[in-house]
């Protein structure tokens, strides 16, 4: 019996792969694509973002059913999904909690590339595409966040597309193009709401299909940063290589489990987390008669905020910003060191790594809090601390003494 | 025109500019509104006290009334009027404990005190000059500000330190206290009808994950006994 309907199923997948390439895809993607054995607790942040990506397109589907994207409208459908819409206020709590995690998940993502050099030949395309990724998500959580049609949505637009207006020449032109008028205005949040729910999702899901797809051509780097294609058996599998399904998707599975515990936690108890997921202010329709107290972005954006805001003059410190950014992209060509992983880098690169984590997490926090004296001195030392961090590594990552690499991956 | 309304944004954004109202209380402390989000009974009465004293001036727009009435047992000939008072309209308080929090309202229904300069004869500690008038005079009673106020260690001041009271109304302070508990109970309700079921359904989901962790653990275990030595 059993057999039989084994049989049944081999004459099914005979048939599709005849036609399409589904088994060989499946092997070249899970089954036989060998990742290293000694993947740790970093290692989870990719599949992380993958699911979040997943959940944030399905609660979107379901809110966009409900939500106005009209500046008359907006708001009051915003708390008609939180009030009248059948677990409205999960849908919402989903995507606005999601939006947080998404950015959780990047960064500790790509902060296990900075440590372990997984930008470092041949994977630089794999890093730059990730860079295209996370750009794609500033933009994705910026116009998402004008939404909701609060105070702190219409203001943080209207700072934000104020930034094309220090571009030379063309600045003012560039800004009304923006916002589709001479203010921020429902027009803009039409175009935002087209922007946030068609055109830069269908530009993640295709360049997070283009990263995975140059990931899986080179292969996964690992916590050592030594390539295991070097050691194969007789059968040319790599001797730490161990096939991602079912190895991982089964350890996956359990990180998944508990970051949705983490996930549910603050979506069920507290998903505004004291006004840093979602601010105070947001809950005031927006009203362009009456600025905010304070105008500060998301906690995802404080870090480029306070760097803008340490310099005193605008189009230095968009400058400024903008470079911050452009830093991370060029990182491969940055990185000199013989070895990828921060475990047989030098004292200097371990140092430059403490100094940097410092200064982008200082940098998030002042973003945050209202301007003083002693913050903007702060922000200044944290920015230079930022920019030597990328413009140093040249020096730093070739000149000190590396530890010997081992034959095989550890641990 | 531009430039000008550019280069306004960034004046308010990079200044730290105060209220429009006045200048703040240096140290004023707020105090934790001893509310329960459970506690039907506190939000029915808060919901008739809102009614009877507060839903003349102001509106809770997002809140449905059938829903309310249900629950608190409004009826709809109460809807309010939303009067503009010296030219500034009341604001709808159905985020307002979204908006300042919980502990905010709470201090400021308790913060007002009398001010013959101002056109309604009383002022607020929390928002200097407010325009609101003391609807909850008759139940709290007179107040006046304390002219030397004690601060403790870190300089830090309740409201009852401000001020004291000099006629109590027709409520004990004790009173007073749990009637405005409930009123802020009921507003918190107002911005959030569904924290209740939010965290019930939310001790649901997490008690699921937890019984999904263990086995999620037990079949990666499984799977990963083969794997392990260096030596294949």
């Amino acid at each position: 019996m059993i057999e039989k309907e084994s049989n049944k199923q081999n004459r099914f997948m005979e048939w599709v792969d005849k036609r399409y390439p589904w088994t060989d895809f499946w092997k070249k993607h899970l089954s036989e694509y060998y990742a290293p054995r000694n993947f740790n607790f970093w290692y989870f942040f990719g599949s992380f973002s993958l699911l979040v990506f997943v959940m944030q397109i399905l609660s979107g589907i379901w809110l966009v059913m409900e939500y106005t994207p009209t500046a008359d409208g907006s708001f009051s459908s915003v708390q008609h999904i939180m009030r009248e819409v059948r677990y409205g206020w999960l849908l919402r709590f989903m995507h606005t909690t999601g939006a947080s995690a998404f950015f959780v998940v990047v960064y500790l993502h790509m902060y296990r590339g900075l440590i372990y050099g997984s930008y470092q030949k041949p994977r630089e395309l794999v890093w730059l595409i990730g860079m295209v990724i996370y750009f794609c998500l500033l933009i994705e959580a910026f116009t998402g966040y004008v939404l909701p049609w609060g105070q702190m949505s219409y203001w943080g637009a209207a700072v934000i597309t104020s930034f094309a207006s220090a571009i030379p020449y063309m600045g003012d032109l560039i800004l009304v193009w923006l916002r589709g008028g001479f203010s921020v205005t429902g027009v803009s949040l039409h175009r935002f709401f087209s922007l946030h729910v068609i055109a830069i999702p269908l530009l993640l899901a295709v360049f997070i299909f283009v990263h995975l797809v140059a990931l899986h051509h080179v292969g996964s780097n690992n916590p050592d940063g030594i390539d295991i294609k070097q050691k194969k058996n007789r059968e040319g599998i790599p001797l730490d290589g161990i096939p991602f399904h079912p190895y991982y998707t089964v350890k996956d599975l359990v990180g998944v489990v508990v970051f949705l515990f983490v996930f549910c936690l603050i979506l069920f108890f507290t998903p505004k987390m004291g006004g840093i997921f979602i601010e105070p202010d947001n809950f005031v329709p927006a009203n362009p008669m009456v600025t905010p107290l304070e105008i500060a972005p998301v906690w995802y954006m404080t870090p480029f905020y306070a760097m803008l805001r340490a310099v005193p003059n605008k189009l230095l410190g968009l400058s400024i910003m903008a470079g911050a950014v452009a830093l991370m992209f060029v990182l491969p060509w940055l990185d000199r060191s013989r070895v990828r992983s921060i475990r047989y880098k030098g004292t200097y690169s371990k140092i430059a790594i403490v100094i940097f984590v410092i200064c982008f997490m200082g940098l998030g926090y002042l973003g945050h809090e209202a301007v003083s004296p002693l913050r903007t001195m702060l922000a200044r030392i944290f920015t230079l601390g930022y920019f030597g961090f990328f413009l140093l590594m040249p020096i730093y990552s070739s000149i000190e003494k590396t530890k010997p690499l081992p034959e095989r991956v550890t641990g | 025109m531009m430039m000008r309304y550019i280069l306004a944004i960034l004046v308010i954004a990079f200044t730290s500019s105060v209220w429009a109202e006045g200048q703040e209380i240096e140290g004023l402390q707020l105090a934790k509104a001893p509310i329960d989000y459970k506690n039907k009974e506190s939000i029915t009465r808060g919901a008739k006290f809102f009614a009877a004293n507060c839903m003349t001036c102001h509106t809770l727009s997002y809140l449905r009334f059938d829903k309310v009435a249900k629950e608190a047992g409004i009826s709809p000939d109460k809807t309010p009027k939303n009067l503009s008072f010296a030219g500034i309209t009341p604001p709808d308080l159905s985020l307002e404990t979204d908006v300042r929090g919980e502990d905010w309202v709470y201090t400021y229904l308790h913060s007002f005190y009398q001010d013959s300069s101002r056109p309604a004869g009383v002022n607020n500690l929390l928002v200097p000059n407010t325009a609101m008038p003391n609807q909850l005079a008759p139940f709290q009673g007179d107040q006046v500000l304390v002219t030397k106020p004690m601060r403790d260690l870190l300089g830090h001041l309740e409201w009852y330190d401000l001020v004291k009271l000099t006629k109590q109304g027709s409520m004990t302070p004790e009173q007073f206290d749990e009637t405005m508990a409930d009123v802020v109970n009921f507003l918190a309700y107002a911005a959030e009808p569904y924290r209740e079921e939010q965290e019930k359904i939310g001790w649901w989901v997490l008690g699921f994950l937890v019984i999904l962790f263990v086995l999620m653990y037990l079949l990666k275990k499984e799977y990963w006994k083969d794997v392990g030595s260096k030596d294949k």
